[in-house]
């Protein structure tokens, strides 16, 4: 009897305390739908197709280097990134076909499949890993997403994706800033799978590009190396573009490059 | 008591021999005892050296620098710069025996469209190509932009010698690095690591490669003497040019593989207090029974007038002239067998009816065809251990026989 009746106090108060709590976090503002935004940052750079150039600076310990890219994309899967500066690099390029990722190498005229076990190597020497061009989409799938906490300054919502158990990847943990205007990125967190901050990307310029607003300027930086950063800029975004269907396709790729 | 002695020699000598068929056993065993013993001290001898040399010639070297980060992050930049020079210092130094600057680097190799996971390395070919490094015994000359590629990786790759790969990877600035290379002959190191993963190059020609200066990740040096390994690495540590960097012996580089030339050692003591616990009690058994079956005629010899410190210095005798011709045939047998053997080598994968040749432990590949060898200490410290071990097993029943009551002993 005592047991039952204690447990009942014990629900009141929780309840109560529910009650409290609930108050205090609807303040602000209504918590977004987590799935509405995560669909909402996949899509933005990306629609169903894009067109962009983008300038790429890598900035090491010993030195520093700035790329200028033209990218295109088609939904999810497809990516072709074509480096257009500079020359020593020019033409070389990085197609990307479902979970397949191939360079061409106009220098010595070859292409080559990215094996599996490179996918966490970096990509053409930045921050970003082979496998983030891969996996960029696989966010929904992999991750357990909810709304984890209010921004005061800037105003704005943690999401907090937490792998789903059995899935094998580098992120235990990610945690996105996004704004209450047009739910823009602000900041990433990745959390490695010891729980340790492994980098950070922090979005910023936000302005029209294509005909959206969106951050135009990313920064990643790896935590592990003091002075080690990668800066991407959009110089130009087109949404919804024609795209010719052999864009995506290997023969292309090393027919037009030479 | 100064005449007596040859005497008592000769009666201990004659009263072994009166049960020809028990003194033969305890010799057979204590000759086997000391066999086994010599042969492996022999083992032990060529793997204490074999071992360390295998560990240490083609991949650690006795002593290793870097700069200070580099083992731990293996990124590319962390490098060694003005090599050259450094190099040359080290050579200059009396303890050094040779020293081999290394480029490491991670890439992706492709025979066709399927790249591969590689590692580079830089050598210098002329230092690997010594004996017991990494290159013994390839003679074959690498050109510009030829490679030589371990065997287990062009097997996965399957490339051929002739093949024209393209490797792709990082230069230190980050830069984009591509060539196309032909790989010159396929290599099988005692490194297990290097013949699944390795494409190895002249140094000048990955640093080429990597858009590097003159500059490398890991210098290899040999002393004259490994036992010394640690005391070099101090030495080598205070020399202006190699003031920043890490430098380490073996040891230090590698615990892990020390670990295990420790353990074999170890275990070897093991099998040692075995075989002399095994011969202990072959003459301590043989003493035994020789003097409780004698007791009358121990009764009889007091009664006579012989005085017990005789009887004790007879039996004593008798234990260790066992133990001594024991000792004596174990020497003749183990030595011979132990010089036969490391004439011809003792192929262990034939004795275990076609194994594998190689042991692999910890990533390297181990010969198992020994070559065991021994020095007079080995000797003297097997033939001292049995003749301590036949006082110390004859103590009682001497003292037991010296104790004797004439007369009860003569009825017995």
């Amino acid at each position: 009897m005592t047991t039952i009746r204690q447990r009942g106090i014990f629900l009141v108060g929780l309840a109560a305390s529910a009650v409290v709590a609930a108050a205090a976090f609807a303040q602000p503002a209504k918590p977004p739908d987590v799935d509405a935004v995560l669909s909402h940052l996949d899509d933005l750079y990306r629609s169903k197709s894009s067109i962009a150039r983008i300038e790429m600076i890598v900035t090491g310990a010993r030195s520093m280097r700035t790329m200028r890219l033209k990218a295109w994309t088609r939904g999810e899967d497809d990516a072709l990134i074509v480096v257009e500066a500079p020359a020593r690099e020019e033409g070389t390029a990085t197609l990307r076909v479902g979970p397949n990722l191939w360079n061409y190498l106009p220098r010595i005229a070859r292409t080559i499949r990215v094996p599996p076990s490179m996918m966490l190597g970096s990509w053409m020497g930045t921050d970003f890993t082979n496998d983030d061009l891969v996996k960029e989409s696989s966010l929904h799938k992999d991750f357990e997403s909810r709304i984890d906490r209010r921004s005061d300054s800037p105003p704005g919502w943690w999401l907090t994706l937490t792998v789903k158990p059995g899935i094998v990847g580098r992120w235990a943990r990610i945690e996105i800033l996004i704004s209450d205007d047009g739910w823009l990125p602000l900041q990433e967190r990745h959390f490695d799978r010891k729980g340790r901050l492994a980098r950070t990307m922090a979005f910023d310029e936000i302005r029209m590009l294509g005909g959206r607003r969106v951050p135009a300027h990313l920064v990643l930086a790896p935590t592990d190396v003091e002075g080690q950063r990668t800066e991407m800029r959009y110089l130009d975004l087109q949404f919804d573009a024609r795209i010719p269907d052999d864009t995506f396709s290997l023969s292309r790729l090393e027919r037009s490059r030479q | 008591m100064a005449t007596p002695l040859p005497t008592t020699w000769r009666i201990a000598w004659r009263n072994l021999w009166r049960n020809p068929r028990r003194t033969g056993l305890a010799l057979a065993a204590i000759g086997l005892s000391v066999t086994l013993v010599l042969i492996y001290d022999g083992v032990l001898r060529w793997e204490a050296g074999w071992m360390v040399d295998t560990i240490t010639g083609p991949m650690l070297g006795h002593v290793q620098a870097h700069a200070p980060e580099w083992r731990k992050t293996r990124a590319m930049e962390k490098t060694l710069r003005d090599v050259t020079k450094t190099v040359a210092a080290l050579r200059a130094d009396p303890g050094v025996a040779g020293v081999d600057a290394r480029v490491y680097a991670p890439a992706l190799a492709a025979l066709g469209e399927e790249g591969f996971a590689i590692m580079v390395i830089g050598v210098d070919v002329a230092e690997a190509a010594r004996p017991a490094r990494l290159l013994q015994g390839v003679t074959t000359r690498i050109g510009t932009r030829e490679v030589l590629m371990g065997n287990l990786l062009a097997a996965q790759m399957g490339v051929k010698p002739g093949d024209r790969i393209a490797v792709v990877g990082q230069g230190v600035d980050g830069s984009l690095a591509n060539d196309l290379l032909t790989v010159r002959a396929l290599i099988s190191t005692p490194v297990d690591s290097v013949n699944r993963q390795a494409l190895i190059m002249p140094i000048r020609d990955a640093q080429d490669l990597f858009a590097m200066s003159d500059e490398a990740h890991e210098l290899v040096i040999y002393g004259r003497d490994v036992e010394q390994a640690k005391a070099l690495a101090a030495g080598l540590q205070r020399l202006p040019a190699l003031s920043g960097a890490e430098v380490l012996d073996w040891q230090a580089a590698q615990p892990g593989m020390y670990e295990l030339v420790r353990l074999v050692e170890v275990m070897w003591v093991f099998i040692l207090v075995l075989v002399f616990v095994a011969a202990a009690a072959g003459v301590a058994n043989t003493a035994l029974m020789s003097t409780f079956e004698r007791t009358h005629e121990f009764g009889m010899l007091l009664a006579l007038g012989t005085t017990p410190s005789r009887i004790v210095g007879m039996i004593v005798l008798e234990s260790l002239a066992l133990g001594a011709t024991g000792a004596l045939l174990g020497t003749a047998l183990g030595s011979a067998l132990v010089a036969w053997a490391y004439r011809t080598g003792i192929d262990y994968a034939a004795l275990t009816g076609g194994g594998p040749t190689n042991l692999s432990a910890f990533g390297m590949n181990f010969s198992l065809v020994i070559y065991p060898w021994l020095t007079a200490v080995d000797i003297v410290r097997v033939v001292a251990a049995v003749m301590v071990t036949s006082l110390v097993a004859s103590v009682w029943p001497a003292l037991r026989a010296a104790r004797l009551q004439p007369a009860r002993a003569l009825r017995e």
